[in-house]
This record gives C-alpha cells, structure tokens and sequence, in this order.
C-alpha cells in the first residue's frame, strides 16, 4: 500500500494587488503519493511557482485544506510549519540560490546546521553527499568559481543532504544548457527511484516526460492530468 | 553553528571592503572617542578617591552673607577645629591646615614646593603612609616637617634615607625630617608636598588664636557612627554660638564632593565639574550612537545583497530567531574589530589628548577596569548597532526575496532617513557649539579688565625684595627691560584680602558690604595700567600718605552723590580718600568688579609687578630681570609668571569646553560624512539602471548628479531645522553661567547650516558623480 504523502483540498489563494482581489490559485485539489514525481506544467503567471512555495510552505494557502503526512498543514503555527519542513522538505531553486560567502561543503551543511546534527556526524553525512554528487574535489571552491551546472548540482546536494521524503523543484534547469539539463534531470530520475517524492515545476516537455505524471496549470487552476 | 556566523562574517566583510571599512573605521572613531572622554571622567570621579576614610572626612568651609547675598569661603577661625573636636559628638579627629610655599635647601641643591602647616589629626584623617618614621611620632618634635617621597628624591636623590637630617628652609630656618610620606596621587584636590606642625606657623601671632580672624584650612574626621545631618547641623550653628554673629556657619563638604560639587551659590551646592563630567559622558554616548547608527544605516542599505541569503536560509530550515542572532553575531564582530582599531587609536591618540586637556590619562590594558569597559562598549555597540538591521533583515520573506523581488524598504527608509536626519543634527549641533563656546572666550579675554594685564610680569616676593625696593626698582628700569615696577600684597588677578564693618560719609548700611584692601607701592597702580578717574595717585613719600587711600569707582558710587575726593572711610583709623581709580576686574573674570581700597604700604608685599619694555625681547628682558634678581635677592632662584599667561589659565574649564567640543564636532561629522558616503554609494548602486535608463534618454551628468544629491540634502535641510531651536535653547542655556556674556548672532546658524550643506554635498557627489559618469551599457547588462 502507497502513502499519501500529502493532500490539498480545494486550496485557494488570493492576493490583493490594490483594490483587486487576485486569484493566484483556485480550488487545487491534488493528492501526492510517495514515491511520485510529478511535473507542474502551464505558461508563465498559471500559478506553478505559487503552489510549489505553499505545498513548500515557504507560502500558505489562503483557503481550502493541505494535510501533509496526515497533518493538517493549514491549521498549524508558523512555528511547527516550519518545523515539518525542514524536515521533511528539500528546495531547489531555478537561480540556485547558493550562499555566495559559504564554500561548497559550508552550502551543503547549513540545512544539517539549522536540524541541530552534530558536528561528527554532518562531517559524515557531507563527506557521503560530495563523494555521491563527485564534488569532493571543490568542496573547497565558492560558489562564484562554479559552472552553473555545477551550482545546481551543489544545489540539490543541499536539499537532499537533510534525507527529505519530498523534493520541490522551481524550474531547477532554467538557467543551464541542454547538457547540464539531463544531467540534472537524470539525477532527479535517479532520486526518485531511490524513493524520494519529486514535484518540480517546468516549461519542458522534456524535462516533463522524466516524470511519472504531469499537471498542466491555467490561470491558477488545474486543467488537465 | 557560531563558528558558521563567524566564518560568513569575515567573509562579508573581505568581499564588502569599502563598506567593512566605513562600518569598522566609524565605529572605532566612536569607540575610541568614547573611551578618550570616559578615561578623562574616570580620572574626575577618582579625585582624592585615593584617601581610605571616603566616608569620615570632610573640608570645612563657611557661608558668609553680606549684602544678603552668602558667599563661600574655604578659611576657618582657628579655634574652631579644636572645639568642634571637643564640643560636637561624632567629631573625632580635627585638624587646621595653612597652606605655603617654602624653598628647600640641601648643599646646592634647592626646590621650591608647597606644602601645609597642619595640626597632627590631619596624618591620620587623611591616612598618610609613611615609609620613613610612623604617624604617632611625626610631630613630637615642633621643628618637625614631614615630606613626601618624591621630594625627598628630588633633594637628597633616590634611596637616600632621610629621617633626622636638617632641612633649611627659605635659607633662614631648620626643620628636623621626621618622616617621609608616599606621594600623593596626582589627582587630589589639595596637593602638598610637605607637612609640618601647625604650631610653627601660628607661633607670635596673636591673631590667630580668636574666632575674628578667618586664615585656617579646616578638616574634620567623624566617626563610622556619626550621622552626617546631625553633626552638620551642629557645624552650620558652631560659629553662631561662639560669636553670636548669624552671618557666618561653617558646614561639612564631604571628601566625595571636593573636586566635583564644590560650586555655592547663596549657601547651596550647585554643581561644579560634575557638570562637565556629566555632558562629557553625554556626548561621548551620544557620539557612540552616531557611529552605532552609521552601522545600522550601512547595513540596511546593503539589505538587498543580504536578502537572498535569508531567503535561502529560512527555506534551509532556519528560524527567524536564528538569522536574528546571526546577525547580531556579525555586528558584534565588527564591533570587536573595531575595538581593537580604536586601542591601536588610543595609543596614537592619546597622547595628543593628554596635551590638549593638560592630564596624564594612562589606558591600561592590564587594568580590569579598563578592560571591562572596553569590553562593555563592545557588547553594548554591536547590539545596539546590530539589533535594528538584525530584525530588519530576518523579517524579508523567502518567497519574495528567492523570486527576486524588489525588497520594500519602506519604513526602513524611513528610519534611516530618520537615522541621517538625527546624525546630521547632533554634528550641526556640535558646530554651532564649537563657535559659540569659542566666541564666548574671547569675548571675555577682550573685555576691558581695567588693568593692562600684557606686558606685565610677576614675582613673588622673598628674602630681602621689600628691603632693597628701591634699589631693585632703580636697577630693573635702568636696565632698560622693564619700565615700571610696583608692590602689592594680594595677586592682580585675584580676590585676596577683604573684609566689611567700615563706615564712610554719605554710606548707610556700611557694614554689610565687602571691601576688598591693597596694600601697594606708589607705582603699583601705574604698573599695572590701573587709570585714574579722578584726583591723584599715592606719593612715593610713604609717610605722607600714610592715612591717604585711593578706592575703586565702585566704591566711590557707594559713597553717593558728587566727588568722592577728601570723603572720609572709617576703619578703625580714619582715612581720607585722594583718589578715585576705574574699575578693575580680579577673582571672577565673568562677575563685576568688588569695591577696592588701596593703601600706600608695602611692608607685607607679596607680589612684585614688572611693566616690561616691549621694545626689548621677552629672552633679553628675562635675562636682565634676573641679573638684578640675582645680584639683590641671591639667596632665592628666579621665578618668574606673566600675568597674561595666568589670565588665560582662569579659563581653563571653559577652554577645554571649547577644545573638546570643537573635537568632538569634528568627530561627529567624520563619522555622519563616513555614513553619508556609504549611503550615496548604495543608493548610487542600486539607481544604477535608472541612471542608465535615463543617460540612454538623453540626461546630462549634471542632472543625474543633481538627482542623486537633491534626497540627501534635503535630509541635511531637515537636520538644520531641528538642529537650530535645539543649539540655540543649549547654548543659552549654558550662557546663562556667565553675567559677562554675548548674545547668540544669527549668522552663527548661517555659517553653520550652510558648512553641514557644503560637506554633505562633497561627502555625496563624489559617488553621485561617478555614478553619472558610468557608461550606461554596463548598468543595464546586469539583468
């Protein structure tokens, strides 16, 4: 029997951008089961940033429901939102989103910093990413001194580095050749083989067809699985 | 996790020079600011904290009314130590203390110094160490004299022991060295460098055994019993009760307040140095948040480059609590950097201070003190400078700043224009300061004193000076150096020797008044470029004037109506008044000028005044004064003062006002110009492609430049505005310290609105300037 890793029920948000209401999302209702990945497809403005930043909870709904492993997501504090997160949830980032000051092993550490692991212990669990990704060799190097293959692959490094049961790409080839592209993507395939949810958002049918199942995004609701 | 904060932190710092330099340099401007003025403060407050007994002794002065006004006094009767002693419980010890000037003489080798004659509780009341001879023998001897280490050094050289041997005194008497004393800090509010029983000074003089005459310096000791209102109120009766005279009480002024509240006013304690240690300590705190603020500013600005950090953090897991104490961390590291920029300043510095403020300040690093409060300022800077950015910065939300959002900087744009506004009020205000302060001086150094006081020497007067008078006089004018030479028994400068109780014609309620008395040569008046408003000077025939005096105008006002020429003054003699002399200014350079009585007497000279030729050199005039000193007074060294010099020396709290805040305005406005620079750059950085935008649209340089300064100075206008009611409602306020005083000029507010104008300009345009001068290509490629 598949889990249910997470659930949204009639999940709607809205902004206010003046005197306008503006309805970002509508009634989404979507079911993810472990050891999905799924690619979140529409033109740009459909909505696809949005609800990766709210299942992400970097975000939140505005209405409707979102129960993540049986928990009711939105009715919980900002404090134990962002307890399930970190650590249950990976992020990567179309621009990479490296922090320009920490070196590559440094990048990869923080979110181990931020879980409270101890030092033995993230010595061994970076030591394990970096020999995986084959980047022992610039875990020295900042991340100015990367490709931005090498960025991104440093990037997922750091999301799947806190053993994460869900991976949240925004667009993570954006900004790489076609090269760089399947690599990445190959990873990601790889992943979620080994067990890891995937939802990445993606104007590739290519990048698309790496998943198990496509969602096709219009003006903040879905139309089409 | 901190050693993570750490490692971003110099990490910033080496990629942002520009801007660690600013934040780091400003801060340590601060620091080391800060901590000049809180070593100047500590050395203030720690004035005769030296003592042991800090809550047992106490200085006795008096209040004395006249003209219903009370006046303070510093000498005592010389009774009254003895009887309050044996009369007032919780009095335990009780010593008379007269104040002197001896010349010390061993072999070849002489020194003057001064010193007192005390009665022998006065060892024990203020807990003299000794290191040769002990406490309870030291005065059993009455020829006895005990000195302090240092002198004992600088006669009979180090490690010499001194106890028994003789010591010549003015080349006339022998004392017996019964002990020598470790030296005295050099922050005590009465000096000494010698003591010797009282009983020597007072031996034949008949006046100083009754309650009539006031001459004595007088300590108290009171038990760890006594209750301090009980005993004073007794005090403040004492004098009453022995002389059945209401205008005078003595009280209790506690050792804790000798240096710092020893200023009366109709017999109340209102202030004195403890009022300057107190704005000091203000604009040294205020001068730190100036720097503290630079940082807050800086680091707002740069909160862009920072945000994708916290966004990447906070979807890392982090807790706002956490990138808060971040934050903090890197403030605080820069602080400490800045600590250690600001002890190398200190070092640098403080020397320069020391002479600017005449004192020998000494950092310690080895002190816990000092080194607690330099830790203290650490801590407190990079809170207070990191606290705002640190919550500013937390708050971004990952959402917006990770999508490259634009950050709304609304209120904190706000703020820290706010922040700007206050920066640049405070130094506009230290400006203003700055030139009132220093008009004041002047005004005072020019006013009329009545008396010519350049070109004017003073001597003291020893061995056989009031003998050989006139011989010395001939011999200095002959010598071409000097042109005139007079005698008098009380410093020009200086209150000196009054009293009250006379009678005169046309005078009611004579005897309240306070008349101050100079004895004096004939030439004395002429020496001193005294002028005659009417009738004659003395006659150089002493004998012939012998009951003749001349008076100040203010007395002669006091004498009423029409000429006060052949008016009679009773005290007990009659004397004719035959001379009318302007008034003249002495004891308080800012009060009025006391009424004077001059006498033709000089047998108790104590100064000796030279009007100098001013067309010899000052080199060539000292040389020839001494040649007569020395051929007439040989047994005395040539000492010499010039009275301008010891003019000037009356200002000296209201000329280190002036020093001080002319540094500190200069400080004040380094740091805000090191804040405004750092904003403009920012500013200029982030406009960047709306320069380029408008460059490629046709705008000049001149007009870019105009549009980046224009935000700025409208800042530095506000700042202006705020800054003018509040120096001017400051600086009245402190004016109102003086009766002879000037009147704020409008100009002043000018001069200094439009200096704080012309610097923020320099201080932006430079960036603005180079920011309009850059090819637009480069700034719109970056997206």
């Amino acid at each position: 029997m598949i889990n249910t890793l997470l659930s949204l029920n009639e999940a709607t948000r809205t902004v206010n951008s003046g005197s306008n209401k503006v309805t970002l999302l509508n009634n989404i209702n979507l079911d993810v089961k472990e050891g999905e990945f799924i690619s979140l497809m529409g033109p740009s403005g459909s909505g696809k940033s949005t609800l990766l930043n709210c299942i992400g909870m970097l975000d939140s709904f505005t209405d409707g429901g979102y129960t993540f492993l049986g928990e009711p997501v939105h009715s919980m504090k900002e404090k134990n939102r962002s307890k399930l997160y970190k650590e249950y949830i990976g992020f990567v980032f179309q621009a990479y989103h490296l922090i320009d000051e920490l070196n590559v092993y440094e990048n990869i550490e923080t979110p181990l910093l931020y879980k409270n692991v101890k030092s033995s212990e993230r010595k061994a669990m970076v030591a394990d990413m970096l020999d995986r990704f084959n980047i022992v060799g610039k875990k020295d190097l900042f991340p100015v001194q990367l490709s931005g293959g090498q960025q991104q692959l440093v990037g997922v490094a750091r999301a799947l580095i806190g053993k994460p049961k869900l991976i949240l790409a925004d667009e993570p080839t954006g900004n790489l050749n076609s090269k760089q592209s399947e690599e990445i993507m190959e990873l990601f395939a790889e992943l979620n083989k080994e067990g890891v949810t995937i939802i990445q958002a993606t104007h590739s049918e290519k990048n698309a067809s790496y998943g198990s199942r496509v969602i096709n995004l219009l003006d903040g609701k879905i139309v089409s699985e | 996790m901190i050693l993570n904060y750490i490692k971003i932190a110099f990490r910033t710092l080496r990629k942002n020079k520009g801007y660690s330099f600013l934040n780091i340099f400003g801060l340590a401007i601060g620091i080391t600011c800060a901590s000049l003025i809180f070593l100047w403060v500590e050395d203030e407050v720690s004035f005769d904290s030296g003592f042991a007994k800090q809550d047992q002794v106490y200085y006795v002065p008096t209040h004395q009314e006249y003209e219903g006004e009370w006046r303070t006094f510093n000498s005592t009767p010389g009774p009254l130590a003895e009887a309050m002693k044996t009369e007032i419980p919780g009095v335990v010890r009780a010593a008379r203390t007269k104040h002197r000037d001896f010349l010390f003489s061993v072999g070849e080798n002489a020194i003057n110094s001064s010193g007192r004659f005390v009665d022998e509780d006065f060892i024990k009341i203020l807990s003299l160490e000794f290191i040769e001879g002990n406490a309870n023998e030291a005065f059993k001897n009455p020829a006895a004299i005990v000195i302090t280490k240092e002198t004992a050094e600088l006669l009979y050289g180090e490690n010499v022991k001194v106890f028994g041997k003789t010591l010549k005194v003015d080349n006339t008497e022998n004392y017996i060295i019964s002990g020598v004393i470790e030296n005295l800090p050099s922050n005590v509010t009465f000096p000494f460098n010698w003591v010797a029983p009282f009983e020597r000074f007072t031996d034949g003089k008949e006046w100083t055994k009754g309650y009539g005459s006031f001459f004595a310096d007088t300590f108290v000791e009171l038990s760890p019993e006594a209750d301090f209102a009980a005993v004073d109120a007794q005090v403040r009766n004492f004098l009453e009760k022995k002389t059945d005279d209401a205008d005078s009480k003595a009280f209790l002024h506690s050792i804790k307040d000798w240096h710092l509240r020893d200023n009366f006013e109709n017999a109340k304690q209102i202030g004195g140095r403890i009022e300057s240690v107190r704005l000091f300590t203000i604009i040294a705190l205020i001068i730190l948040l100036i720097a503290c603020i630079n940082f807050m500013n800086l680091s707002t600005a740069r909160s862009e480059k920072r945000a994708n950090e916290v966004g990447v953090r906070k979807a890392m897991g982090s807790g706002r609590s956490r990138l808060i104490i971040q934050f903090i961390s890197e403030a605080l590291i820069l602080a400490f950097i800045s600590t250690l920029v600001s002890v190398l300043l200190l070092f640098i510095l403080l020397p320069q201070f020391n002479v600017l403020i005449e004192k020998e300040l000494v950092l310690g690093l080895a002190q816990p003190s000092h080194i607690l409060f330099l830790f203290g300022i650490t801590i407190v800077c990079g809170i207070l400078a990191g606290l705002y950015p640190a919550f500013y910065l937390s708050s971004f939300k990952p959402v917006e700043v990770l999508k490259g959002l634009k950050v709304t900087q609304g209120s904190a744009n706000f703020i820290r224009k706010g922040l700007v506004v206050s920066q640049f009020t405070i130094s506009i205000v230290f400006i203003i300061s700055t030139i009132i302060v220093y008009q004041q001086i002047r005004h005072i150094k020019n006013r009329d004193l009545g008396f010519n006081k350049d070109q004017l020497l003073s001597l003291n007067v020893n061995g056989t000076m009031i003998e050989k008078f006139s011989v010395i006089k001939q011999d200095l004018i002959n010598s071409g150096a000097v042109t005139s030479v007079g005698l008098n028994n009380s410093g020009v400068l200086n209150g000196g020797n009054n009293g009250s109780g006379l009678e005169w014609t046309g005078g009611t309620n004579t005897e309240d008044v306070l008349i101050f008395f100079r004895y004096v040569s004939s030439d004395f008046i002429e020496t001193a470029g005294m002028e005659l408003a009417e009738g004659r000077g003395f006659s150089e025939n002493i004998a012939k004037d012998s009951t003749n005096v001349l008076i100040t105008e203010s007395f002669a006002k006091l004498m009423g109506e029409g000429s006060a020429i052949g008016k009679k003054i009773d005290r007990g003699a009659t004397y004719t008044v035959v001379g009318v002399v302007k008034d003249y200014l002495f004891g308080d350079m800012y009060g009025q000028s006391d009424p004077v009585m001059f006498f033709n007497y000089h047998g108790e000279a104590s100064y000796m005044y030279l009007k100098t030729n001013p067309q010899v050199a000052t080199d060539a005039m000292l040389a020839k004064v001494e040649a007569v000193m020395k051929k007439h007074n040989p047994a005395f060294p040539f000492e010499y003062n010039f009275v301008d010099e010891a003019f000037n020396a009356k200002f000296k709290s209201e000329q280190l006002v002036g020093k001080l805040s002319q540094f500190f305005a200069l400080l004040a406005i380094l740091i805000s110009c090191l804040g405004l620079f750092g904003l403009a750059a920012y500013t200029a950085e982030q406009r960047s492609k709306e320069i380029g935008v408008r460059k490629v649209l046709g705008a000049s340089v001149s007009g870019i430049v105009k549009l980046l300064s224009k935000d700025f100075l409208k800042l530095v206008g506000v700042s202006i505005l705020i800054a003018i009611p509040i120096a001017w409602y400051t600086m009245d306020n402190w004016l109102q310290n003086y009766a002879y005083r000037i009147e704020i000029d409008w100009w002043i507010f000018v001069i200094a609105g439009l200096s704080a104008i012309l610097i923020a300009m320099v201080t932006v345009s430079f960036q603005a300037v180079k920011a309009a001068i850059a090819n637009p290509v480069d700034s719109l490629k970056t997206e």
